[in-house]
């Protein structure tokens, strides 16, 4: 058996220094994710949880430390690792004149994975409607993205990861702008998916209230560092967020 | 209105449908990721380098090419990182080539002065000859090319390079494909239009076909039409009231690009 392949995140000693910084946004995170498991991320503003998410996909180049992704090494197999990997990124905005439509926004989703030289097939765009019918979004296909309300826009940005059929699924904050309704049917239906495709999917949440009923591990990240990983299984405790807000909740 | 032979008519035409299809389908790129100033610095280094050729009496395209393309790799990173501010430094380089540029103008031999050296200021259309027009051919089919053959990585880059990279794809390649693309057209171009001029070709098209689409692959196809158009336009104008060429095409497109933002839809209520 590919050892790899089982922990699918592995992180020794990780640091990340932002261009210019001094300090790292992210310090000495060791992080191993097993297959098919689904962690939430949990910290306040700027503990460094966006920091973590794109050290793992590689959008951030890490300073120090070894970051291991789908069994490969993310400084040399970034494209690899990212043409597998699902990420929505936290609310991402589009000026109104945007000149994209949510189909093809979807549709791009894939062009890594199609690859150099090749054109999106039926496969592709069959791929693309079943993404939108799960997620509920057919009828924005043909809206230019500049003109969805936020909750629309991280509904497109889900679908875009899954259209990838992802091995590894990276989520920023998904349901910040959703509506209690919308929440509740998103999040069932990506618990749905890491159930049935034993997807691994780490998910950065910013309301306890809303962790999916599948997840099985959470993860609070403060000043950069992990500060407590129940790997147990058991959820969180009150306690935990009291010292990690320094709030009665 | 001057008259001309037809052939030199048709040579010019077809002169300039080619010069307004590079230029404009280099604009869509140029426009959405906002590598204007870029582009500008770009054609005034263009410009440089053609009026250093004339001075030296070596081949101004050469040069103009040497200069643009130098200028696009040694700015590339600049433009690359926003945090950087390119503008301020673009503005300066900017500056910095249309005065050399001019002082090569200034110090190039008195007989090649005239004719060339208002060319590569103003443009000069009427005076293409068949080696350009297949210089020009072989350019634009190459951005066709190009444009074709990668039309999945530049659609995804124009939409946002980060999400792009997000979704696998290497972008640096691809940008400096599209800044390569840019500064072999400017210099290519440089000539018909005018070094102060050319970038209203690359800009004005598709600045104005922005405001009609939602639908990136609409203003791809369209974009080059409208250049074509403008450029057509142009030099009607520029024939009936004996205006350079260059600056005929520049108020042309700059008209036009008025009024479709005052007609865009995406503008309007209801
Ligand atoms: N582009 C950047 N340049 C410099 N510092 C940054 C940048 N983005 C984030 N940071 C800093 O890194 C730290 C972690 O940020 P981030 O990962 O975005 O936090 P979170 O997602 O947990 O709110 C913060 O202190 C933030 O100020
Ligand atoms: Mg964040």
């Amino acid at each position: 058996m590919n050892f790899s392949s089982t922990q699918p995140i592995k992180l020794k000693n990780v640091s990340t220094i932002y261009e210019g910084e001094k300090i790292p946004a992210i310090k000495d995170v060791n992080l191993i994710i097993s297959r098919g498991e689904m962690v939430t991320i949990i910290g306040p503003n700027g503990a460094g949880k966006t920091t973590l998410l794109e050290t793992i996909n590689g959008l951030l180049p890490h300073t120090a430390g070894k970051v291991e992704v789908l069994g490969k090494d993310i400084k040399k197999y970034g494209s690899y690792i990212r043409r597998r990997t699902g990420y929505v990124p936290q609310e991402i905005t589009f000026a109104e004149a945007t000149p994209f439509l949510v189909e093809d926004v979807i549709l791009m989703g894939r062009f890594g994975k199609i690859g150099l030289f090749k054109s999106p097939t039926r496969s592709d765009y069959e791929k693309v409607r079943e993404v939108m019918r799960l997620i509920g979004i057919q009828d924005l296909a043909k809206k230019p993205i500049g003109k969805l309300s936020g909750g629309q826009v991280q509904k497109v940005m889900i679908a875009r990861a899954l259209a990838k059929e992802p091995e590894l699924l990276l989520l920023d904050e998904p349901f910040s702008n959703l509506d209690l309704n919308a929440l509740s049917d998103i999040s069932r239906k990506i618990s749905y998916l890491h159930t049935i495709f034993n997807l691994t999917t780490l998910m950065v949440i910013h309301n306890v209230a809303s962790i999916p009923p599948s997840c099985n591990r959470a993860i609070l990240i403060n000043q950069g560092r992990i500060v407590e990983d129940n790997l147990s299984g058991k959820r969180l405790n009150f306690s935990h967020l009291k010292m990690l807000y320094r709030v009665n909740l | 209105m001057i008259l001309l032979p037809l052939n030199i008519i048709t040579t010019t035409l077809i002169g300039a449908s080619l010069a307004g299809v590079a230029c404009s389908l280099i604009g869509v790129f140029v426009v959405r990721m906002k590598l204007s100033s870029l582009g500008f610095c770009m054609s005034h280094a263009a410009f440089a380098g053609a009026a250093l050729g004339l001075a030296l009496s070596f081949n101004p395209l050469v040069m103009a090419m040497i200069f643009s393309l130098t200028s696009a790799f040694l700015l590339g990173p600049v433009a690359e990182k926003a945090k950087l501010h390119p503008d301020v430094i673009l503005g300066v380089m900017f500056s910095l080539m249309l005065a050399l540029g001019l002082i090569f103008l200034s110090l190039t031999p008195g007989t090649a002065m005239s004719s060339s050296a208002m060319g590569i200021l103003w443009g000069s259309v009427l005076g293409i000859s068949k080696t350009e027009l297949i210089q020009l051919g072989g350019l634009t089919g190459i951005v066709v090319g190009l444009i074709v053959l990668f039309s999945k990585e530049f659609q995804a880059i124009m939409f946002s390079r980060k999400l792009a990279e997000a979704s696998g794809i290497n972008t640096k390649p691809f940008f400096y494909i599209i800044l390569f693309l840019t500064g072999i057209t400017i210099a290519l171009t440089l000539k018909l239009i005018g070094g102060l001029l050319i970038f209203a070709l690359v800009v004005n098209p598709a600045s104005t076909v922005y405001q009609f689409f939602y639908d990136i692959k609409k203003i791809i196809l369209i974009s080059p039409l409208v250049g074509v158009g403008y450029c057509m336009v142009g030099i009607l104008v520029s024939l009936l009231f004996d205006f350079p060429v260059g600056s005929s095409i520049a108020i042309v497109s700059s008209i036009c690009f008025g009024i479709s933002v005052v007609f865009s839809p995406k503008r309007k209520r209801g």
